[in-house]
This record gives C-alpha cells, structure tokens and sequence, in this order.
C-alpha cells in the first residue's frame, strides 16, 4: 500500500488545529459568579494575590483585610480608630498587676456553619498559633501566656495559663506582667477556629475557612478572584449591610485605575502616582478621596556596627542632610515630616519632639568632626519599588554636595529582608514598620531593643540605657508612667540617630460616589461591615 | 525509532534530576534562610528558631535533598513558605491559564507568520517583500510589556466590551495573545522567507516550474514541505517557553498564569514554589522537545533513516 505524504498545508494546518484546540480545550476563565441579581456587591482588587487566609498563618495587610471579614476575636478596633472595643467578648477585665484577663463571651456568637462559638474555640485557636507545627507567625505575641513554653514542647496536652472555666468565659494567666495583652488579642491570630474544620483540613485550612465574621468564604480562585458573602449566622444583625465581597487579584496599580475609571470596581487603596496630581485638581474626583495618617514610619537605618555609622555624628549627619520636605514633594505630599521613631496616632507619641531639621551647614560640620570633611562612599539597599527608588535619588541627591556618594541598591522584598537582618552585610537601608497593636513597645522595642538584632534590629544599635529603659516601662501598666518612659527612651534614640526619621505615610484611597460609610482604619485594614452601595450602573 | 526514544526518554530524566539538584543547591547557596520568609518580616529570633526545628532545617543537606527528591518523584514540590499550600496544586491551578494562553499565542503567531512569510517569498525582491520585511522587524523590535500596556490604553479602555485585564473567557484571551503572537509572527515569517527563498533555487523546485505548474501550487505542494521543518524547531521551543510561563504578559494583563506565579515567588523568596516553577518548567521543555524530535523524524524521512541507520 503506498503511504501518503503529509503535504506543507497539512502539516500547517494540523499545527494550528493543535494549537487552537489546545488554547480553547483547557476551558475559558471561572465559572461565572452566579449571585443574585440585586446583590449589594463590593469590588476590589489588589496587586497582591491573598496570600492566606489562615489567621495562624496571615501577617500581611492582603490577607487580613479577608481574615477580620471572615473571623471574629475576642476585642477589636473601631472601625476609624485604635480604641479596643468589643467583638466577641461583651467585657473583659484585667489584674492590677495585669497577669491575668478574663473576657466574657456573648452567647449568640456562630460559625458560618452554624455551630455556637465557644471559649475553647479562643483556646484553640491561639493553642494553634503556639504549636511549632503550625509554623505561626504570631507565636511571639502569646508566649508570655504561662505553660505555653510547656506546651510548644509538647510537654503539656494545652496551654496551662488558658482557663475556660465554661463556654463564655475564658482567663489568661500571663508569666509576667503585660498592659497591653489585650490588644494581642485583637490582632487576628487570636481569632475563634472550630477545631474539627481545621483539623479535618490541616495545611489546606486556608482553602476552607470557617469562622464566625460577618462574611464566609464563597470561592477562592488562586490568582484571579475571592469571593466572600454574607454569613448568615452572624451575631451582630442587621450588619453586614453587603452581600458579597468580589477580590480580583493581581491587577497592577495601573490596571486598578483603568478599572476604576471605568467603574468596574469600587474602590483604590493604591492610586498610581502619576495619576495622583490629576486626582487631586479633579474635584470631583478629589472629594471621593480619603486620607489617613498611619501609624506607620518610614527611615532610613544605618547600621551602627560598620563603618562610617559607628560614628554618632556620622549618623546625625546625614539626619541633618536629608531635606525630608522634597520626600514629602515627591510623594505627592502623601506624609508627613518624621521627627523621631513614632508616629503620630500612636499612643505615646510626643509631639514636641524636635528630632533633625534639613541643615546642610550643621551636617558639614559634624562631618568635619568625624574627619570625614570629604566624605565617603556607601550604600543604600531598597526594595525595588519605583517611588522608593525615587525617595532613595533624592536622598543621594542631597548628599552629593557634601562629597557623600550613595550607592543605590534595589533588591526584591525577599532577599531584602534577608540581606539586612545579617550582621555586618549592609550599611543603610529604606524601610518602614507599620504598628501592630497601639504602643510604644511595639516600636521602641519592637525595632530598638538588643534582642532583635538578627530580626527587627536592623541598624544593630544598642544603648544600654535605653535598653534598661525598655526593660522598665514593658510591666507598667500605668500609661502615664509608661508613656514617660517610652518617651524618655525614644528621646535618647533620637540623639543616637540610628536610623535618619523620614516621614509618617498618609494614605489616600479613593472610592466610587455609590460607595458609602467606606472608613480608613490607621493601623488596621478597612473593615466591610458597616459599608453599604447605593444604586449604581454595573 | 524505539530505541531513540528510549534514549531521549532516560536523557530527559537525567536533565530533570540534574535541574532538581541545581535548583536546591541554588536554594541553600542564596543567602535565604526559609524560616525568615515563612515568619515574616516581623519574627522574633525565638519564632525563627522553632521553625527551622520544624522544618527540619537543622538536618544535612543530603538528607534534606533525599527528601525533596522523593517527595517531587511522587508529585509532591513541597509547600509554600508565604501562601503554606501545595505548590503541585499551585502550579496544577496556574497551569491551564498559561496552557490557554499560550495555545491561542501559538496558534496566532503561526498563522500570521506563515501567512507573511509565504506572500513575501512569493513576492522576493519586490516592494511587497520589502514592505513585510520592515512589519515583520518592527513587529519583533516591540518590547511585550510596551505593547501590552498600549493595547490596554487604546483598546481595552476605549472600547468597553475589552475586558480589562484578568481572565474570563475568549474576549480577554485577545489582546494578550495579541501582545505574545505579534512577535513570534515576525520572526517566524522571517524565518520562513528565508527557508522559502532558499527552496526556490533548489534543483526539484525549478523542476515542478519546468513542468509547468502554477506558482502557488509549488509554493505550497513542494517548496513549503522542507521549508516549514525549521519552523516546527522553533514553534516546539517557543511553545515550551510560553508553556512555562510568560511573566510580563501576564504581569501586564492580570494573567493567573505561572508566570505570574514564579515572579510572585522569586519577589518573596518563596524557595519551594520558585524550585517547583523551575523543575515544571524544565519538564514542560524535555517533554515538548521530544514531541517536536519526534515530530521532525516523521515529517522528514534523511532524520528518520539516520537515527535508524
């Protein structure tokens, strides 16, 4: 039989039917998202893909802003503010001697699959953030429970220090004394977890959240949407007032402004700096705009174990040579001038602090002391981010004339972290530090102390006074006596400069005119429960 | 033909088991401690410390290669340090949007590109030619993620039924496989113009001519047969590379594809998922390059009698 040759058109032909049968046959996009027609429906979207949604595992803006819709804790913020106020726990009380909390649980509290929450429920779910095996991110923030030592060593079946003496009571007994416990409550590690759905799901819990917030989880498409909707158990009826929450993910900074030009979602958090002036002179587009001053600092560190940053006056010159105006100027006047290490909202905070003016003059001089009259060469590592970038060419730009040439470095977030937390690696760096809970420990001990060299330390400074200092006003849980010695410790930091204070963020986002009661929180992601959409096209 | 294959098969193994093991020496040479990126930014010494116990940080490099490549030869790439899910199952969902993209971007490229690069032969040397040839270069010279971020502006933006970015059926597939096909069609054609003009001067061609037959017909029935072979190497490379992931397309058009995935990893240093990216990545091209040998052996008998042979 005489075989037949595969002529030129069919070999181009059977190359695109493959093709074409290969793009089309391995389906086209998500299913669609089939709520009802009317449903009050918020749309966001984000650079980020959500990293988890598991509150042990979940230590970023993303995936908390999803993880405080989902999952209730015992205390909470208000929506604009950092005050404490209830969640699950309708009162709660502490020690004097702040050792021991005890929170009172209401009882109408039920997880989106309709079982009641418990006190165990609170136990368990910080029992899972202390047990090494759930690789915890909050780990730290409740060791000082007693027995969890014991505990993380598998030496003890449950946390000793936790009492649930019955379903709506649970006590903390702490090893030493903490004021500020409660608010390591509020933070969404210490979140209410039903057992038997994260145990049934273990690692893949985060696919498979239950919890008892004001939303449950619909759909969770990696990298392209997440789709929560109202949990119809929860507590605080008639809240929340939307339907759903529709996250599109991966959508550039660029991208989400076309998307909201075209009314195709709901609200920015990130507008793209190019577009801000425009933004700005638009009045109509300036008056659906919100701004907040976080609590957040942005400096830039110098390690004070290398050269020339050994040198006190080495590092106060350079705080005396960065004109943090012209950072302002570049930002859009998006911050405000830093003046020390905390920020303005925070409790603590002292406003009379006076911190480095821009004085070119006086940095010279220091310089000529130091005998570095010259200057010196050194180097900047950064995130690579456009707009840090730009921060960083200004602030070499200010240093060029008093001989100083700074080596920018951008790097991936990553090997950034990396790079900085080990010793005698590099000599400055950008970076900032976004308040955990409202204290001046979660600052000045947070990012000065001895102990976190290695982690938060990056500068690697030491201060043996402000070290004791530290040490004095942890336990204090009088404010007044507390916040005076955080301030007196700061004070010395200040003097010590290792790190140049550059500005406080302000965040700006924007919303479309439908959306409604839409708040920023300064230390927290937007909450969702009390907003609402008027009628609007699609 | 067995044995060839057999031999490509155990060839291909042996680059997956070498690309796993420079893929982990890479991960332990970097100076990323996986306990970091797991923690966060904000972790304690303590937490750190408990997590590399945990994670078996403390164990021999051999033994924690041992383990890896056990796992991986059982399809399981470890998990996540930032997302703590599968990666297998992170790559199992990206992969279908690379798939389709690429599909559609292959399919377009190919047909554009035999399409230009026929008609210029046909039209060798005249101002046809000349024409295609300056589309074709500036179609090559375009940078993607220009071009992509222009085809957002000007068509997407301004015409409403153009889905913004993201992945929802046909209508978002089009301007993204236009970004990724206008390239590879310029080159293709070139590419092709060249193994047609050379097929011209051939001996058989001007045989088919002296027998009178039309110009299309022994451009297509006899020139285009050994010219296209070229392009089948080249469309099977290309193919594996889109396969494994096109990192600005689908920056640009929120593509959930892994490419998006692997930069999403090496921003973060997420070791398992950057490991697991590069081993698909590396399967993805043994595997196409053995279809595309295979493919090549059957179109063209000189191949097929010299492996036999």
């Amino acid at each position: 039989m005489m075989r037949r040759r595969l002529g030129p058109a069919r070999i181009a032909l059977l190359l695109h039917v493959l093709a074409i049968a290969f793009a089309f046959g391995c389906g086209g996009g998500p299913p669609p998202l089939n709520l009802p027609p009317h449903a009050m429906v918020i749309r966001l979207a984000d650079a980020d893909d959500v990293p988890t949604l598991d509150p042990a595992a979940g230590y970023d803006t993303v995936s908390w802003t999803f993880e405080q819709a989902i999952f209730d804790t015992l205390v909470r913020y208000g929506d604009g503010n950092i005050e404490l106020e209830p969640d699950i726990a309708t009162a709660w009380e502490s020690s004097p001697d702040a050792t021991t909390f005890t929170f009172h649980l209401r009882a109408d509290a039920r997880f989106s699959d309709g079982r009641t929450v418990t006190s165990e429920d609170f136990r368990y779910g910080i029992e899972r953030v202390l047990n090494p095996a759930t690789r915890s991110r909050g780990m730290e923030y409740y060791r000082g429970i007693a027995g969890a030592a014991d505990f993380a060593a598998h030496r003890n079946p449950h946390v000793s220090g936790i009492d649930t003496p019955d379903n709506s009571t649970i006590v903390f007994h702490l090893g030493a004394p903490d004021p500020i416990f409660a608010h390591k409550l509020a933070m969404p590690f210490a979140s209410a977890i039903p057992r038997d759905v994260a145990e049934k799901w273990g690692d893949d819990f985060s696919r498979h959240v239950v919890g008892s917030g004001a939303f449950m989880l619909r759909e969770w498409i990696g990298g392209q949407r997440l789709v929560l909707v109202r949990n119809p158990y929860y507590f605080a009826k008639p809240l929340p007032h939307l339907d759903a929450i529709v996250e599109s993910v991966g959508v550039n900074q660029e991208l989400q402004w076309l998307r909201f030009d075209a009314g195709q979602i709901d609200a920015v958090v990130d507008i793209p700096p190019a577009e801000f002036p425009y933004v700005m002179k638009t009045p109509a587009l300036r008056k659906l705009t919100l701004a907040k001053t976080t609590v957040t600092t942005r400096y830039l560190g110098m390690n004070c174990q290398m050269w020339p940053f050994t040198d006190v006056r080495v590092r106060r010159a350079l705080s005396c040579a960065i004109d943090r105006h012209k950072l302002i100027a570049i930002l859009n006047g998006r911050g405000v001038v830093a003046r020390g290490v905390m920020p303005p909202n925070l409790p603590g905070y002292d406003p009379d602090l006076e911190g480095y003016d821009y004085d070119p003059a006086k940095a010279r001089a220091l310089l000529e002391q130091a005998h570095l009259a010259r200057g010196f060469e050194f180097e900047i590592w950064m995130r690579a981010d456009q707009t840090i970038l730009m921060l960083a060419q200004s602030i070499q730009q200010d240093l060029a004339p008093l001989g100083i040439r700074a080596r920018l470095k951008p790097v991936a977030w990553g090997p950034f972290l990396e790079a900085i937390r080990q010793p005698r690696t590099v000599q400055s760096f950008m970076q900032g530090w976004e308040a955990d809970f409202p204290d001046p420990e979660n600052f000045l001990g947070a990012l000065i102390s001895r102990a976190q060299w290695g982690s938060n330390n990056d500068s690697f400074y030491s201060n043996p006074e402000v070290e004791q200092l530290l040490a004095q006003a942890e336990p204090v849980a009088d404010l007044k006596k507390r916040y005076a010695l955080y301030d007196q410790a700061e004070k010395i930091v200040v003097a010590d400069a290792p790190w140049v204070f550059l500005y406080y963020p302000v965040t700006y986002i924007i919303r479309q005119p439908w959306v409604h009661d839409y708040v920023i929180n300064p230390m927290r992601p937007t909450r969702f429960e009390h907003v609402w959409l008027s009628p609007h096209p699609d | 033909m067995l044995a060839y294959l057999v031999r490509r098969i155990i060839f291909g193994a042996a680059v997956l088991v070498g690309t796993s093991v420079i893929t982990f020496t890479i991960a332990f040479v970097v100076p990323a401690d996986p306990a970091v990126a797991m923690a966060g930014a904000k972790a304690d010494p303590q937490t750190l410390a408990s997590i590399r116990i945990e994670m078996g940080l403390d164990q021999p490099l051999y033994v924690q290669y041992a383990r890896y490549f056990d796992r991986a030869i059982h399809g399981d790439l470890g998990r996540s340090y930032i997302r703590r899910e599968s990666v297998t199952r992170l790559i199992a969902d990206r992969f279908p949007a690379t798939a389709v993209l690429a599909g559609a971007a292959m399919a377009l490229s190919l047909m554009l590109g035999i399409a230009m690069g026929a008609l210029a032969a046909a039209y060798r040397g005249r101002a046809a030619d000349n024409i295609l040839l300056v589309i074709s270069l500036a179609l090559v010279s375009i940078p993607v993620f220009w071009l992509g971020t222009m085809l957002l502006i000007a068509v997407a933006a301004a015409i409403r039924s153009f889905p913004l970015g993201g992945y929802s059926g046909a209508t978002s597939l089009i301007l993204p496989t236009l970004t990724l096909a206008l390239g590879s069609a310029g080159y293709y054609s070139r590419v092709l113009h060249t193994s047609l003009c050379d097929a011209f001067d051939q001996d058989y061609v001007r045989t088919a001519r002296g027998k009178g037959l039309s110009r299309v017909r022994v451009m297509l029935k006899h020139a285009m047969a050994n010219a296209l072979l070229p392009l089948v190497t080249l469309a099977g490379l290309d193919l594996a590379g889109l396969l494994s992931g096109v990192v600005l397309t689908e920056t640009v058009f929120n593509w959930p594809g892994i490419g998006r995935l692997a930069a999403e990893a090496i921003f973060n240093l997420d070791i398992p998922v950057i490991m697991g990216t590069v081993l698909f990545s590396a399967l993805l091209i043994v595997v196409v390059n053995l279809l595309v040998d295979l493919l090549y052996a059957w179109l063209d008998p000189r191949i097929r009698l010299a492996e036999t042979g």
